[in-house]
């Protein structure tokens, strides 16, 4: 057996004329044994995935077992590979693959990419690198658990690429406006164009050769040749009107109609003596807002093995196969589904409607059909976070520490979106607690006795995953009730937390110390300007602390001037793009705060366009800074959801600026 | 119809004169860089150029566009990358990207009016062009940066 050199590792691969596939191991959680969405069912048993091909010419594919939204996965997964095989990044090819490429991963979601997918990639490609090195004549290389050293994670070796900054994939494509990088960019020969109109609405006729048809499954559609008259005709669209009753999101109606039914933690906490704190939070619905709607192409071919061909930007494109498959009765084999890059995921694309849409209109056109759904659809006929509503009661000691603990909630579902869901299985799930709903519930301080608990109230709008999960409505109400116990204490709002963090919690500790070396912390400035300080865990694995500083007008008006966090996910691949993803929590953490509401009127959103549900906008960013920690050794963990925590900050920052406590979401001046 | 886009003259069917410049850009003739975003007027994803002023190209019909020079963001390549092409890599602006050729369009036509714009002209100038990812405080970084002067 011969051993190659490095500089011949390369070489040596073009004795395979046909390349070589490494079958990489799925992750433990590949297949989520509770599915991200209850409807989606398990794939199949195909434990190997071939994500790796050494091309003959001595390029590298890397085929992404992930989708990208702006999240930076494929660039740091493609880091990974040029680490292990040792090469130039140029190497090494990414590629989202279409569904026949790959066997099913579980979709994209919970900031997990990096964390669950570094290792198996990793292994990949180390397997590839000692098959090459030791003159391997195999075509498949497929992975058994054997033992590999992996490069890229050891902690104390020199990285050419990991660690390295990198920005995202395709970034020349992007600034270049370069085709076929997003689903709406894809253009077939004989392509229509269509919307589907939601039930029960109506459009006024027109003389635009625009036809309105019936579609199989009960719904009409409109198809027209030229996107110009479809999208004025869809201006026209009227919705069905008729009110819907909306619960009420009131967490003290809730707790007076007997317990709330999921308990995440039971203690028996003192209800009996006075609190400390006895104080309510509500959270309005907040849409995703993600610049590019909603969109898909899909194409029928009769007289091909693959009847269904679809182009669609999306979290989950196996949950969009299987979907298509069982609507139309085919084969999963039989449906391709191409990747795009989303323009905005954000928890938005982890469902199926422009995809069967475009199908069923092209079903129906017998041409290839092109759907983008409206900005009025995106707010009224997508899905969103779910407004909630919280009680807090803390009993502090007479030395500040808190004794007692009890956090009670409601909140529109999440995870057991009613977007997804058939009827019978939403009333199922009314039994089974919405871990969605429950994300960041669980506070990261010690209290003698703790009780957490919440009620899932199913709503007429549709609700459901929006970046962080309940991690954003939880952690606001659980640092803004630990910034009021500060105050009450007479103690710094840092102290505070630092005093009664659990002690299990070293790495939170950590980037609280940071952030407030890097913001020059000296306590919570009052009088005109204000700072603020919070913190939290995601997921178990991933720590932010973060400092706002605002200014408040004489018109009450906030302007946040600046924002600092200290952030620890583990293992960094590549600290831009982990940077990059702070920068985006740190600024819908703002528009949290400041900026987001989705009306509601009559049990039905009420936005049609961005100015009725504003996002922040660029005088809005203030300047940022960010520390990362990464300790050694620690493994990579998910960044793009930690620094939601930005909005208590923001929040707490008013509060000091104002004496005046934040309560309702978002922040009007008195 | 005859378009001028990009220094080219473009033949378009009469019949599409009607239409918002955007649908035109992009399924007409195939120069899919601007993108749809609102349709409204709001979000600044389609952001061209009609005389070196940036416009939305989903509020201008295209027969009103004829006769003007309309630049898109595949007309800014020359023989190299326009130079706020080059700063926002240089930066590593884009998340998931899709507002980017908009705000390129905007910053450039910010930058012929006002070549050393301070934050504050060019919050005022970009706050049309909206980012869901959060690429704010990038974009001002690589603005000054084609400007030629420090962040």
């Amino acid at each position: 057996m011969t051993v190659m050199s490095r500089r011949n590792l390369f070489a040596h691969a073009a004795r395979f004329a046909a390349g070589i596939t490494v079958f990489a191991a799925a992750p433990a959680c590949a297949f989520s044994p509770l599915p991200a969405l209850p409807t989606r069912s398990m794939p199949a048993t195909e434990a190997r995935i071939a994500w790796l091909r050494l091309l003959p010419d001595g390029r590298v594919r890397l085929l992404l077992p992930r989708q990208e939204m702006g999240q930076g996965v494929s660039v740091a997964l493609r880091q990974i590979v040029a680490e292990e095989l040792e090469v130039e990044l140029e190497r090494i090819e990414v590629v989202l693959p279409d569904t026949a490429a790959i066997a099913p991963v579980k979709s994209t979601v919970g900031s997990d990419s990096v964390k669950d997918f570094a290792e198996p990639v990793a292994r990949a490609a180390a397997l590839l690198r000692e098959h090459l090195r030791h003159g391997g004549h195999a075509a498949e290389i497929i992975d058994r658990g054997q033992p590999v050293t992996l490069r890229s994670l050891q902690p104390d070796v020199a990285h050419r690429h990991v660690g390295q900054a990198r920005p995202t994939e395709q970034i020349a494509a992007i600034v270049t406006g370069a085709p076929a990088v997003y689903a709406g960019d894809i253009r077939l020969p004989g392509m229509m164009f269509g919307l589907v109109l939601p039930a029960g609405a109506t459009v006024a006729a027109g003389d635009d050769n625009v036809r309105l048809v019936d579609l199989p499954d009960g719904r009409r559609g409109l198809l027209s040749a030229h996107p110009g008259p479809l999208h004025a005709r869809a201006a026209g669209i009227e919705r069905a009107r008729t009110p819907k009753p909306m619960p009420a999101m009131d967490v003290d109606v809730a707790q007076a109609r007997g317990r709330l039914e999921h308990r995440l933690r039971n203690d028996s906490v003192n209800a009996a003596a006075g609190w400390t704190l006895d104080r309510r939070y509500d959270i309005p619905f907040a849409a995703h807002a993600a610049i590019e709607p909603r969109t898909a192409v899909a194409r029928w071919r009769p007289d091909d093995p693959v009847r269904l061909e679809v182009w669609t930007g999306t979290q989950d494109a196996f949950f969009v196969r299987e979907t298509l498959a069982r609507q139309f009765g085919l084969s999963v084999d039989s449906v391709l589904v191409h990747s795009c890059r989303i323009g905005g995921g954000f928890g938005a694309r982890t469902i199926v409607r422009a995809e069967l849409e475009a199908a069923l209109l092209a079903q129906v056109a017998g041409h290839p059909v092109k759907v983008q759904w409206t900005r009025a659809a995106e707010f009224i006929d997508g899905f969103h976070r779910p407004p909630s509503s919280h009680r807090i009661r803390a009993r502090l000691d007479n030395d500040g520490r808190i004794t007692d603990w009890w956090h009670g909630f409601c909140s529109g579902h999440v995870i057991f979106t009613s977007a997804a869901m058939p009827r019978w299985m939403q009333a199922v799930t009314g039994f089974v607690k919405d871990p969605g709903v429950a994300r960041g519930a669980m506070p990261p301080y010690a209290a003698a006795r703790m009780r957490v608990e919440f009620s899932d109230i199913r709503l007429p709008v549709d609700t459901g995953p929006w970046r962080g999960l309940g991690a954003g409505p939880n952690g606001y109400a659980i640092e803004s009730a630990i910034d009021e116990l500060a105050s009450i204490a007479g103690q710094d709002p840092l102290q505070f937390r630092l005093a009664n963090l659990d002690p299990q919690h070293g790495r939170l500790r950590a980037c609280l110390e940071r952030v407030a070396q890097l913001a020059d912390w000296t306590g919570a400035k009052a009088g005109g300007t204000g700072r603020g300080i919070a913190c939290g865990i995601y997921k178990d694995t991933s720590y932010a602390a973060v400092i706002a500083d605002v200014t408040v007008g004489a018109d009450g008006a906030v302007r946040v001037t600046r924002l600092y966090c200290a952030q620890d996910s583990g293992r960094i691949i590549n600290p831009d793009q982990v940077r990059a993803q702070i920068e985006g929590n740190l600024l819908w953490g703002l528009g949290m705060v400041l900026t987001e509401r989705l009306p509601i009127e009559d049990g039905r959103v009420a936005a049609y366009t961005f100015a009725d549900s504003p996002i922040p906008t660029m005088d809005a960013m203030p300047a940022i800074d960010i520390a990362l920690i990464e300790p050694p050794g620690a493994m990579p963990a998910g960044a793009g959801e930690t620094a939601m925590v930005a909005v208590a900050a923001i929040g707490n920052a008013i509060a000091a600026a104002t004496g005046r406590r934040l309560t309702v979401l978002p922040y009007r001046p008195a | 119809m005859l378009l001028t886009i990009n220094g080219r003259e473009a033949d378009i069917p009469d019949a599409r004169a009607g239409d918002p410049l955007l649908w035109v850009l992009r399924e007409t003739l195939g120069l899919t860089g601007t993108k749809f975003g609102c349709g409204q007027g709001l979000c600044g994803a389609c952001t061209v150029h009609l005389d070196g002023a940036a416009i939305r190209s989903c509020q201008i019909s295209a027969g009103d566009a004829a006769g003007h020079s309309i630049v898109t963001i595949e007309g800014l390549v020359g023989e190299t990358l326009h130079p706020v092409q080059q700063a926002w890599i240089a930066e590593s602006v884009p998340q998931c990207g899709y507002c980017q050729a908009g705000q390129i369009m905007a910053a450039v036509a910010l930058l012929r009016e006002t070549p050393k714009p301070d934050d504050a002209a060019i919050d005022a100038a970009m706050a049309g062009n909206l980012c869901r990812c959060g690429t704010y405080q990038r974009i001002r970084k690589a603005i000054h940066r084609a400007a030629g002067q420090p962040s």
